[in-house]
């Protein structure tokens, strides 16, 4: 589905454009983070190591000014490890709060189904609540926060999978890829001298990020897209392939992302390709199949794809109003 | 006046066309009693003046309507036009006539209605020429039609369609001609050296034609190839059975004995007497009084006297019952023997009657035989004048049941005990709703076209034992001719405690001549044969006589009846004649036993008379309707595509934006690519682009996404036209 008759608002341009000069071919993946990012929604990236995950926050992190944060989880990780400890300073005789990984504004949550589920929950209250609570305080967190939480699909051995209640969680899961041979060799070529994340500046401001996300909140949604919106959400419960469908929030992540989607491409409201493009990314991790289709092998994306495609768009103005 | 005047060459291509309309108008004179034809020309010419002229829709069409209420108020409405009573008789008549539509009574319908009607439909068809010659610029397929019709009506009925296929030729000629003409040199540019050119290749255009036309007027022709297909239509409709003259199966035709009814018949088209009438009427023998369960019997006492062929002393009607003057003549063939006169309702005198020839009249049943020297003798032919009455329907419908005089109510209201009470039960049930006589009579009359009742010769059953024969149609067979429809509504009517008669006679017959000479004036002339027998009924109204009801499906009531519109003056120009029943599918049968009917062969063949032309401009209009209804579905993109544009041009609105919009994806949808239903509209419009090569589609869609997902109500008008019109061309062409 290509998006090339939109065109990027400036702003987002100018980042996109950074994240293009280090990283190659990773545009799509680029702009849907940042779509969540604006959503003030969080993501979940399923791929193997060493195709960029890391190199793509960083570079999102560094273009937007933010304070970048990285937690590597593994099996012993605690929760302290998270979100911060407080410790007995002698000088002063009193306790002090050590502020955890969780309290940047882009923090790269690596591997997360390697630790286990209570340090896992830490991490997601976090997601949840905008704050945490340690020592039975609660700290807020920054704004803008923005986890972008990866998961290795190859190895099972010794991990903890996500619970689906946890994957609602998640604005938007999505997949990196590998480059293609042409990408890679590009890559290469970039990286033999200077790194080129050393060489991008920050387009943005912190106090310039919230607002964009403000604006993103009043992007207009008309009644036939919501009328959209839901039919295809609630066509999910319905499906004979599905056990369980998309919940409301699920409706309202879809909202949220096409609400993004439109800003990112300098519109202020919802057309139905925003919602049909974001509907991969935010629905396939909100379902959870039968055991006949599992073992038939459809997947989630195939079920969204379908549901899409029985959907008729709205093309008519509303007018039960 | 509009951005584009039409060129003169349209002009002339548009007056073409008129002449080929006024083609369709000139057989109405002859076939139907359409008078005053001339306001309908120049209506029509009028209106296609107004759409060649192409005044605003909000002048013109207060214009056309002007102009059609002048028509009608000069035709039908005496009053001083626009005045209260003027509108107060125009209500009337609408309100009646849609009365009637709405009860399916299309006999009913008023000449002012019908006139009406047909204004109206000049008024489309005007439209819709202009349409196809001036805008699509094709007219092919209205000369094709003009053709088909002439032809049609040229072998179907009397009129002559010689002179009118070569003037249609050679019209038909110039129109595609100078079409052609307009297309080639119209489209380029208005350069006056290319107008120059196109007006001299008009000259060897019109040789042409002229060379074509006068010699193949005057070259001689071929006879038709083929043989008529007038007899074998009426053969293959008329239901001629191999029988023949069948032993067993009675032969139609008027007879005696009608005490056993029923059986079947077949037809027999022997020319019984040539009636030279003005109009269609039914020829009257006599009636009959008693219902005996099997049959009709006459009882009634009646001295038998001899009466003065010049003041003939039977009438069926009171005085005071509005009557018109008439004269006409009969002439009898060898087949007829019935020694009786056959006479029209009213009939005053007889003359040019064989002077030893008596006439001996019963003057209960009005049957008057004709005598000489003591023996019954046919007479070869008379002529008579009579006073038609007319019946005012007001007068009819405040006639209450009951109230008639001892002496009627005796002779007119027996019944047999075999009478059942389902056929008693049944009356009451039809009439249950109407209080007067008038509407009672109606409402058993029209419960025959209805109810499962089938017309049918063949097949009848004749009641066994103890069966009542009116039981048995009713309830059982449900099939059969005059008689078993006449004499269950005579049942049902006495049931009902309205007297009621059953008479006996010939149908109009089929017109043959329309221009017959008789005492200097122009009539028709009709064949009546023995098919033509036939039964109805009279009913009494104590006010105003016995009144002719039909209630045999496919006959119609030739009886005439009308509306007083303004009861405070007797004024004629006040009342409005309801016309002669003449529904379009009349179609007339008989009975066998004794007198019986006729079968006038099914619409298809129609000879036209009166009836016949009318049912078949009726078919044809019928026809034409449904092929301009096909047409139109055919071109709807396109015309819907043009209506759509003058929309948007004048509101310029979101919502006839939307409309147009939509309107262009059906035409894409049809025309270009189908469009998913969960194919965004973006999507589609860039594989739209991608096809036209070009981004209109997207733009369009573009500003379309903004009305419909933004709520947005301002358009940019003119892009917006501009891209549309632009994409309909393409995706159109």
């Amino acid at each position: 589905m290509s998006q090339s008759a939109f065109m990027l608002n400036n702003k987002i341009s100018d980042v996109i454009k950074n994240i293009n000069r280090v990283m190659v071919g990773k545009e799509e993946v680029a702009i849907l983070s940042l779509v969540s990012l604006l959503a003030k929604g969080h993501v979940l990236l399923e791929d193997v190591p060493g195709v960029g995950k890391t190199m793509l926050v960083r570079t999102l992190a560094k273009s937007l000014n933010c304070e970048f944060k990285r937690i590597q989880f593994t099996p012993d990780l605690l929760p302290s490890d998270v979100t911060g400890v407080s410790i007995y300073n002698p000088k002063t005789t009193e306790f002090e709060f050590r502020p955890g990984p969780i309290l940047g504004n882009i923090v790269l949550a690596d591997e997360i189904n390697r630790t286990s589920p209570k340090t896992q929950s830490s991490l997601l209250e976090g997601m949840e609540e905008a704050s945490i609570t340690v020592d039975g305080q609660s700290v807020p967190l920054k704004k803008p926060f923005f986890v972008m939480a990866t998961q290795n699909p190859i190895e099972y051995e010794g991990t903890y999978p996500l619970p689906e209640a946890q994957l609602d969680r998640f604005l938007l899961k999505l997949k990196m890829g590998y480059p293609t041979y042409q990408e890679e060799m590009e890559m290469l070529d970039r990286t033999s001298g200077k790194h080129p994340i050393d060489t991008i500046d920050s387009v943005m401001t912190l106090e310039e990020l919230a607002a964009v996300q403000e604006e993103v909140g009043e992007v207009y949604v008309d009644r036939t897209i919501q009328q959209y919106i839901v039919s295809l959400t609630s066509a999910t419960r319905e499906h004979e392939d599905v056990y369980l469908g998309v919940s409301p929030r699920g409706s309202m992540a879809l909202m949220k992302a096409a609400k993004a989607y439109a800003y990112v491409y300098d519109r202020d409201y919802v057309v139905p390709d925003d919602v049909q493009y974001v509907a991969d990314f935010v629905l396939a991790h909100r379902l959870i199949l039968t055991s006949e289709a599992n073992f038939e092998g459809v997947t989630p994306e195939d079920i969204v794809r379908q549901l899409v495609e029985a959907t008729n768009v709205p093309v008519k103005r509303n007018v039960s109003e | 006046m509009k951005e584009k005047p039409s060129s003169l060459l349209l002009l002339f291509v548009y007056a073409g066309s008129f002449l080929l309309l006024l083609e369709w108008l000139w057989p109405l004179e002859i076939l139907t009693n359409t008078e005053r034809s001339g306001v309908f020309y120049l209506y029509a010419a009028f209106c296609f003046f107004l759409a060649f002229m192409q005044v605003y829709w909000y002048i013109s069409i207060p214009l056309k309507l002007l102009g059609l209420l002048f028509i009608l108020d000069g035709l039908f409405i005496g009053e001083q036009i626009f005045s209260e009573s003027w509108w107060f008789v125009l209500y009337d008549q609408l309100s009646f006539n849609i009365e009637m539509i709405r009860t399916q009574e299309w006999w009913e319908l008023t000449a002012f209605f019908r006139s009406l009607l047909f204004l109206v439909l000049l008024w489309l068809v005007s439209y819709l020429l202009h349409f196809w010659i001036v805008i699509a610029k094709k007219a092919l397929f209205f000369i094709v039609l003009t053709f088909v019709y002439i032809s049609v009506i040229d072998t179907f009925t009397p009129y002559d369609g010689e002179a009118s296929i070569i003037r249609t030729f050679v019209i038909a000629a110039v129109v595609l001609g100078l079409l052609h003409l307009e297309r080639e040199f119209g489209e380029q540019g208005e350069g006056k050296a290319s107008r120059k050119r196109a007006a001299w290749s008009v000259l060897p255009l019109i040789g042409v034609i002229l060379i074509a036309a006068t010699g193949a007027t005057v070259l001689p022709k071929f006879a038709p190839q083929w043989p008529d297909p007038v007899p074998y239509l009426q053969s293959a409709t008329g239901g001629i059975g191999p029988g023949g003259s069948g032993n067993t199966i009675q032969k139609v035709g008027y007879g005696e004995n009608d005490s056993r009814l029923g059986g079947s018949f077949v037809q027999d088209d022997t020319l019984v007497f040539q009636a030279i009438v003005r109009d269609r009427q039914y020829w009257r023998i006599e009636s009959k009084n008693q219902y005996t369960g099997k049959g009709w019997e006459d009882t009634l006492e009646q001295p038998v006297t001899s009466t003065d062929p010049a003041a003939i002393d039977y009438s069926t009607v009171e005085e005071g019952v509005e009557t018109e003057t008439f004269r006409g003549f009969l002439n009898f063939t060898e087949e007829a023997d019935f020694q009786k006169l056959v006479y029209p309702y009213g009939t005053t005198s007889i003359g040019n009657l064989d002077s030893a020839i008596d006439i001996a009249l019963h003057p209960q049943t009005g049957e008057m035989e004709t005598r000489a020297d003591g023996d019954s003798v046919q007479p070869q032919r008379y002529s008579l004048n009579y006073d038609a009455p007319s019946f005012e329907l007001n007068t009819l419908r405040e006639t209450p049941v009951g109230g008639d005089p001892a002496s009627i109510q005796e002779k007119y209201l027996q019944l047999p005990s075999s009478v059942t009470d389902r056929t008693r039960e049944l009356a009451a049930d039809i009439t249950a709703e109407h209080d007067d006589r008038y509407d009672k009579a109606k409402a058993i009359e029209s419960y025959f076209s209805g109810s499962g009742f089938q017309y049918s010769t063949t097949d009848v059953e004749v009641p066994e034992g103890d069966e009542d024969y009116v039981d048995q149609f009713l309830f059982e067979t449900q099939k059969g001719y005059c008689d078993n429809f006449s004499t269950s509504m005579i049942v049902m009517l006495r049931a009902e405690e309205i007297p009621a008669r059953w008479v006996k006679g010939f149908t109009g017959g089929e017109i043959k001549d329309t221009d017959a000479e008789l005492f200097d004036e122009t009539m028709n002339s009709y064949d009546v044969t023995s098919a033509n027998a036939h039964s109805w009924v009279e009913v009494h109204f104590p006010e105003v006589g016995w009144v002719p009801f039909e209630p045999t499906q496919g006959f119609s009531n030739n009886a005439d009846f009308y509306t007083e519109l303004d009861t405070d003056s007797s004024d004629d120009g006040e009342t409005e004649e309801s016309p002669e029943v003449e529904t379009p599918d009349e179609q007339e049968q008989g009975n066998p036993q004794q007198m019986e009917d006729q079968e006038e062969e099914a619409a298809a063949a129609g000879t036209g008379d009166g009836g016949d032309a009318g049912r078949i401009i009726g078919w044809s209009l019928l026809g034409l309707l449904l092929l301009l209804g096909v047409v139109l579905y055919v071109t709807r993109l396109r015309w819907l595509a043009w209506y759509y544009r003058k929309r948007f041009e004048n509101k310029g609105d979101a919502a006839s934006f939307q409309a147009s919009y939509h309107h262009l994806l059906r035409v894409l949808n049809k025309k270009v690519q189908k469009r998913r239903g969960d194919e965004t509209l973006r999507a589609y419009a860039k594989n739209i682009d991608q096809r036209f090569e070009s981004r209109d589609m997207q733009r369009l869609t573009n500003q379309y996404e903004r009305l419909v997902y933004r709520k947005e109500d301002h358009l940019q008008t003119k892009d917006v036209s501009e891209l549309w019109e632009n994409l309909i061309k393409k995706a159109l062409s």
